[in-house]
């Protein structure tokens, strides 16, 4: 009688409302200065720390180990897979025609790594340790944003 | 843990980089945006539900537990001392005792009010020992409030009623 669980709350009294909600989030100096260079020049730009050598990849102003100022550097944009996962459903946990393959990247020359999706591989002949090199949109569909690169394929 | 200075310089400031709002429109920084549309339904849970209906029809509904023979209200669907689903609704009488009351003289925003307003939390007749809800007494003087006092509710007419505590005007002392 009193243990149906009842998910909908329309069934029951209920107060609808609707939260506003608006924002924007600047990439900072950096991650500014990095969306640019990938955007106008597909360059990828890390940041070396002046004093402990330690390359941040996405670039840092400053070094958090040290408070050191960084320096930029340019760097492939090529990495190797630290580790992956298959997503078979979307985000509304619907079935995917096609599964997508997030990975974690180390980059090359760097410290650093990123996550995006692996592309033009299947999800088993992926691997830890696989070599990749980002595929970028064409110059003019670009606009600065991490989505500017389409995917990572096996190099 | 290392204790003690550190070896460490800090830069002497960081300025940070200020940015108008013509450096967003105009895209001089990249950025991302989003306008989540948030919607909610806040429910009242099944008890509630049910107590808030009944107050439509002018009843005061309360539920029960059969082991330790509670009566619950304002309505509970889970005995929390027996720690098991309650048994039954059962009614309890719009009239009761004064448990504690306040005076209040400023409104919900914090704006005098030019009548006093007696919260009061009233133990409804009926329910156990310790169940009560908080509501405003009328037709009564502050001064002339005390705890233990008999009071019975006043009803909005039938027609004018919509499922609310405020269903209740007030509850009103029984004794002249």
């Amino acid at each position: 009688m009193f243990n149906e669980k009842i998910v909908n709350p329309n069934e029951l009294r209920h107060w609808e409302g609707r939260i506003e909600l608006y924002w924007i989030y600047t990439s900072g100096e950096a991650g500014d200065r990095f969306f640019k260079a990938l955007k106008d020049e597909e360059k990828f730009i890390a940041a070396k720390c002046k004093k402990c050598g330690k390359v941040y990849f996405p670039p840092r102003m400053y070094c958090e180990f040290d408070f050191s100022e960084t320096e930029y550097v340019e760097v492939s944009g090529e990495g190797s897979v630290r580790a992956f996962t298959v997503a078979r459903l979307d985000k509304d946990e619907k079935p995917l025609e096609k599964p997508e393959i997030y990975a974690i990247i180390d980059m090359d020359g760097t410290d650093g790594c990123m996550v995006h999706l692996l592309g033009e591989v299947e999800p088993e002949d992926v691997y830890i340790g696989m070599k990749v090199k980002p595929v970028l949109k064409e110059r003019g569909e670009r606009e600065g944003k991490i989505t500017d690169i389409l995917y990572f394929k096996p190099s | 843990m290392s204790v003690g200075k550190k070896d460490i310089s800090c830069p002497p400031e960081a300025p940070g980089t200020p940015l108008k709002d013509s450096d967003i429109k105009e895209k001089k920084v990249t950025y991302v945006e989003d306008h989540p549309d948030m919607r909610y339904a806040w429910t009242a849970g099944q008890a509630i539900s049910r107590f808030l209906n009944e107050l439509k029809e002018g009843k005061l509904i309360a539920t029960k537990c059969n082991k330790c023979r509670r009566i619950l209200f304002p309505p509970r669907i889970f005995c929390e001392l027996c720690y098991k689903p309650i048994d039954d609704w059962v009614y309890v009488q719009d009239t009761g005792t004064v448990q504690t009351f306040s005076i209040s003289y400023i409104d919900p925003d914090a704006r005098p009010l030019k009548e006093p307003i007696i919260v009061a939390v009233i133990a409804v007749d009926g329910a156990s020992k310790n169940m009560a809800f908080m509501h405003v007494l009328g037709e009564v003087e502050p001064e002339d409030v005390y705890i233990g006092m008999r009071v019975k509710a006043v009803w909005k007419p039938e027609e004018e009623r919509e499922g609310s505590v405020t269903d209740i005007k007030y509850w009103k002392p029984m004794e002249k």
